[in-house]
């Protein structure tokens, strides 16, 4: 299990930008959002409530998101969350961080290989 | 399905998030298990192992409940501590959704502590009202506080105020160095005739440079000129706003018009602007143009208002006045020794008798207030302990002290504010009730009673102020519950803790001890109240009523002319049917003064300087004295032969008079004469009559030495005329009117009035506080009986089980009674103790209003502890019986 620590830094570095991610498109509801990311990534990453949850709401103290609660006829009332202008402004920085971390990242694996 | 939100619920234990919050994340949290439960179902899981498949997601909940907790404060971009605006408003806006619910779960409760409180403040808005109206709001004038009112003082002639003399007025103007201007006015009335329908219209006389001392500009026109203000100056007239609206609804030609005044020709140069309320109820003004040749002096009479300059005390000022007044000796003005020029803020010098009244109404008014308070607090502490349940569930959901002291708070200040503006309404309607209760000629006319921004912030603080004084306590009080205690308890009647039991006891002697002072403050002036109805007035008032008449000099030149006038106004009026008598004098009873120095032949002759009190000097008609009622102690009242000019002269005296000047010794047949001031003494005059005093100045008044003289000796060309009739007087006025008219059509007969109505005008203000303060103390006496009568009450709810036990066991109904009730007469009687010591201590402060009554008054005190003790006696007694009819079976049955 040494691979743990690890795992839970990339995890949270990359959380924040999963999530923004999934919402840029359109507002969607907690479920949906762990759905997609274990989906998506095939199971390799997946949020239980107690980490998910806490983040969706300090995504959202911090104006990047924002939570309205949304009812549809038939179905209960669930909370849907949407990119704010601000979380976008976010996410475009997060994104290119990303890449440019994982462009470095493959650049001295890649060479390593070489 | 399994109970999701219970779990999770219990899962958040520790998190302390806020109720709102809370929920909405435990819904949350449940639909996101709920879609994960039913995603496993239907992809084939048994119930039992989706159920454990789906908690598995709560795992690691410590980690959720801390991540939460961090939640609560907020991360970066915002800064460190302080709460984001939205984020505090939607707490405070559920918190006040939260208070509205429990509010309207009460309604009883809350009508009750609405109730209350809009009691007191009502009282308190009302008398505020008109404290700021007295006292607090600024007159209408540019940096008013530096206007001041300039007059002389004589203590030797026992007059505070005497007026400001011709000579004064020069040289006080020219020498003194404290002053940006000064001007002087005498206020005086005309008639204003116009086409054949007289009136009578207040007006002033007044220096060329009020309107600039006073900060005010002409509306129209143009103020006086210097060169106007001088002796036999041009008649030249300013007009009043309201006259200018009445009369001429405001016509801009109005410049240049000619009005006849006393039936004299004045041409209009100037409309006065609203603001110039001063002086009081002057709707003309003309220049003064008195002469500065002190050999023609006419005496003091003068008001004067100065504008001080920056930065200069009144003492000062004054110091500086003096120093000129006393220059003007040394170049031998001699008048100047008696009299000294006194300064006194503009205000107080026309409202200064006010000023302790009203402090003491406003201190009144908050006692009830507090008592109010007091009231609710112990409610709400009662309350508090119902309420230990539902607190002791939110603490243990998570809840901090804070936070419910916080919502405690909440609910109090919307039931603050609701008390609040019940009791602001309630207070305007008392206010207007009080101000149609004021003679409108007893106030000047410049005061106003409306609501003001000052008015605002004086309710907003005291209903603050109300909220925290009954809120807090219980507040902090109620988050103190012991959670477990309160859970474990059988619930619904939590009891209370000893702390809060002796709280409540406190709360009860204090409002006791409360209601006493005010009850025993409010005897004392009722009783003074009474004693001042019964002062013999000196006269009878009944069926009289009087009306003053001015002749104007031009048409009324000769003094035969006016005595004739007068002579045949008073035969034609004689006659009239109803009439029983008729006479005329200048004063009539609480109808003005007019001051001069007398002396007795057996006494040493008494120079200008000497110390010798200002007599009261009326002119009359021999008939004066029986219209009006007065009683001859010895002696007769003068003649009709005897008021003829050229024939020995007579005069009558009152016994003030004959205590002065003869030690109480008969005055008949005794001689007296004016002093004369700084010229020569009058002849001797001899006294015919001793006359009972008449109360003059006013019931409760000193009366000053007085002689009567007959009109023919000094024709005046005023005097106010008396009819007695045989029933209503009103009914004499008509007819009286219509004589008037047939005699000269020039002349307004005014200040028509019935003498019983000056002598109730008279009272206005002692009955208007006796009263009012009488009103406080039985809503403070109500208020201490209900919170009473619901402590007990609560308390006997409390032992319902206990006392069933006991008389399960054999106890008498009457021994439980007298338990009860014993119990709470103990808090009556610490409270009456209390409270007589606080009465001891407070009243010092109505004493010079208690008009001869003793402040110690040992009736007034006995009457009102007894009063006291009764109403407290029958709040317990409700409940305690309620205590001895206690069913045993049913009290033990009712767990």
């Amino acid at each position: 299990m040494a691979t743990q620590p690890l795992d839970r830094e990339l995890k949270k570095g990359s959380a924040e930008l999963l999530i923004l991610s999934l919402v840029e498109s359109r507002a969607r509801h907690g479920y949906e959002i762990s759905k997609l990311i274990e989906d998506r990534s095939q199971g390799t990453l997946s949020f239980r409530v107690a980490s998910l949850y806490p983040l969706l709401y300090r995504l959202e103290a911090r104006g990047w998101i924002q939570g309205r609660w949304v009812e549809k006829a038939g179905q209960r009332r669930r909370r849907f969350y949407k990119l704010t202008r601000e979380g976008r402004t976010v996410l475009a920085a997060q994104r290119r961080g990303w890449q440019q971390f994982a462009e470095a990242i493959r650049r001295i694996t890649g060479i390593e290989y070489a | 399905m399994p109970e999701w939100k219970q779990i999770i619920r219990e899962r958040l234990q520790g998190s302390k998030l806020d109720g709102a919050r809370e929920a909405e994340i435990v819904d949350e949290l449940a639909q996101h298990l709920e879609d994960r439960y039913d995603a496993l179902r239907s992809s084939g899981a048994s119930e039992s192992e989706a159920r454990r498949q789906a908690l598995e997601e709560l795992n690691s909940s410590e980690l959720l409940a801390e991540e939460l907790r961090k939640l609560r404060r907020p991360d970066a971009p915002e800064p460190i501590g302080v709460p984001s605006k939205g984020a505090y408003f939607s707490g405070f806006a559920s918190d006040v959704k939260l208070a509205l619910r429990n509010i309207w779960t009460k309604p009883a409760f809350s009508l009750m502590v609405i109730g209350m409180l809009a009691l007191g403040v009502a009282g308190n808005a009302a008398i505020f009202s008109i404290f700021n109206g007295l006292f607090l709001r600024p007159l209408p004038f540019p940096e008013a506080e530096r206007l001041i009112d300039l007059d002389e003082t004589a203590p030797k002639w026992n007059l505070h105020y005497t007026g400001v003399s011709n000579p004064d007025l020069y040289l006080w103007r020219e020498h003194n160095s404290t002053f940006d201007g000064m001007a002087f006015f005498d206020n005086s009335s005309f008639n204003l005739s116009d086409h054949g329908t007289a009136q009578r219209v207040a007006g002033a006389a007044v220096t060329y440079d009020l309107l600039k001392v006073l900060g005010v500009k002409p509306l129209l026109g143009r103020n006086f000129l210097p060169e106007e203000d001088r002796p036999k100056g041009p008649h030249v007239v300013l007009l009043g706003y309201n006259l200018w609206q009445r009369m001429f609804r405001g016509d801009r030609d109005v410049l240049g018009l000619v009005l006849k005044l006393d039936n004299e020709s004045y041409t209009v140069i100037g409309v006065l602007p609203p603001e110039a309320v001063f002086p009081d109820r002057a709707e003309i003004w003309v220049p003064l143009g008195v002469d500065r040749d002190p050999a023609k002096s006419t005496g003091w009479y003068l008001n004067g208002l100065g504008r001080l300059k920056r930065g200069v005390s009144a003492e000062h000022a004054e110091a500086d006045l003096l120093r000129v007044h006393k220059a003007m000796i040394k170049s031998g003005w001699k008048d100047n020794e008696i009299t000294s020029p006194i300064l006194t803020p503009l205000r107080d010098r026309y409202l200064g008798d006010f000023r302790m009244v009203s402090r003491i109404l406003l201190g009144g008014v908050a006692v009830v207030l507090l008592i109010a308070c007091v009231n609710i607090a112990a409610l709400m502490l009662v309350r508090g302990g119902a309420r230990a349940r539902e607190i002791a569930i939110r603490t243990a959901i998570g809840a901090s002290r804070g936070r419910v002291v916080r919502q405690l708070l909440t609910e109090n200040l919307v039931l603050a504010v609701a008390g609040g503006a019940v009791g602001v309404l309630l207070g305007k309607l008392c206010l207007v009730g009080m101000i149609s209760l004021m003679p409108a000629d007893n106030l000047p006319r410049w005061i106003d009673f409306a609501m003001d921004a000052r008015f605002a912030a004086f309710c907003v603080a005291i209903t603050g102020t109300a909220a925290l004084l009954f809120g807090l306590a219980p507040a902090v009080q109620s988050s103190k519950v012991d959670a477990r205690g309160a859970l474990q308890d059988s619930g619904v009647r939590a009891s209370l803790s000893r702390a809060r039991r002796g709280t409540l006891r406190a709360l009860v002697v204090s409002e006791i001890a409360l209601a006493l002072v005010l009850s025993v403050g409010a005897g004392l002036l009722v009783e003074a109240f009474q004693k001042v109805l019964h002062v013999d007035p000196g006269f009878r008032p009944e069926n009289v009523i009087t009306f003053g008449i001015n002749l104007p000099d031009v048409k009324y030149k000769e003094d035969v002319q006016r005595v004739a006038f007068f002579e045949k106004l008073l035969d034609r009026l004689r006659a009239v049917p109803g009439v029983k008598s008729v006479g005329a004098a200048t004063a009539t009873p609480l109808g003005g003064h007019w001051g001069n120095f007398w002396e007795a032949e057996d006494n040493p002759p008494l120079s200008m300087n000497d110390k010798n009190p200002v007599t009261l000097q009326v002119v009359a008609t021999p008939g004066y004295f029986e219209a009006i009622g007065m009683t001859f102690l010895a002696g007769r009242p003068f003649t009709e032969e005897e008021a003829q000019p050229k024939h020995i002269r007579t005069a009558v005296v009152n016994e003030t008079f004959a205590k002065h000047y003869w030690n109480g010794a008969s005055p008949i047949g005794k001689r007296i004469r004016h002093t004369g001031g700084t010229r020569k003494p009058t002849d001797w005059i001899e006294v015919v009559g001793l006359t009972r005093d008449e109360k003059h100045y006013g019931l409760e008044q000193e009366m000053k030495p007085g002689v009567f003289l007959p009109l023919p000796q000094i024709p005046v060309n005023w005097m106010n005329i008396v009819l007695r009739g045989s029933l209503d007087p009103q009914m004499l006025i008509p007819p009286a009117r219509e004589i008037l008219r047939d005699l000269d059509a020039d002349i307004p007969m005014y200040e028509v009035r019935t003498m019983t109505e000056r002598l109730d005008d008279s009272l206005w203000a002692r009955r208007a506080y006796s009263w009012l303060f009488a009103a406080f103390a039985v809503t403070a006496l109500l208020l201490a009986a209900a919170g009473i009568y619901g402590v007990v009450s609560y308390a006997v709810g409390q032992r319902t089980q206990e006392i069933g036990i006991r008389m399960a066991l054999g106890a008498q109904p009457g021994q439980v009674l007298r338990e009860v009730l014993g119990s709470g007469m103990v808090l009556v009687s610490i409270g009456l103790a209390v409270g007589l010591v606080g009465a001891f201590w407070a009243v010092r402060l109505l004493q010079s209003l208690l008009f001869g009554v003793s402040s110690r008054d040992p009736v007034i005190y006995a009457a009102v502890v007894l009063g006291v003790a009764a109403v407290g006696l029958l709040a317990n007694f409700v409940p305690a019986r309620r205590a001895a009819s206690i069913d045993p079976m049913r009290a033990l049955h009712f767990e």
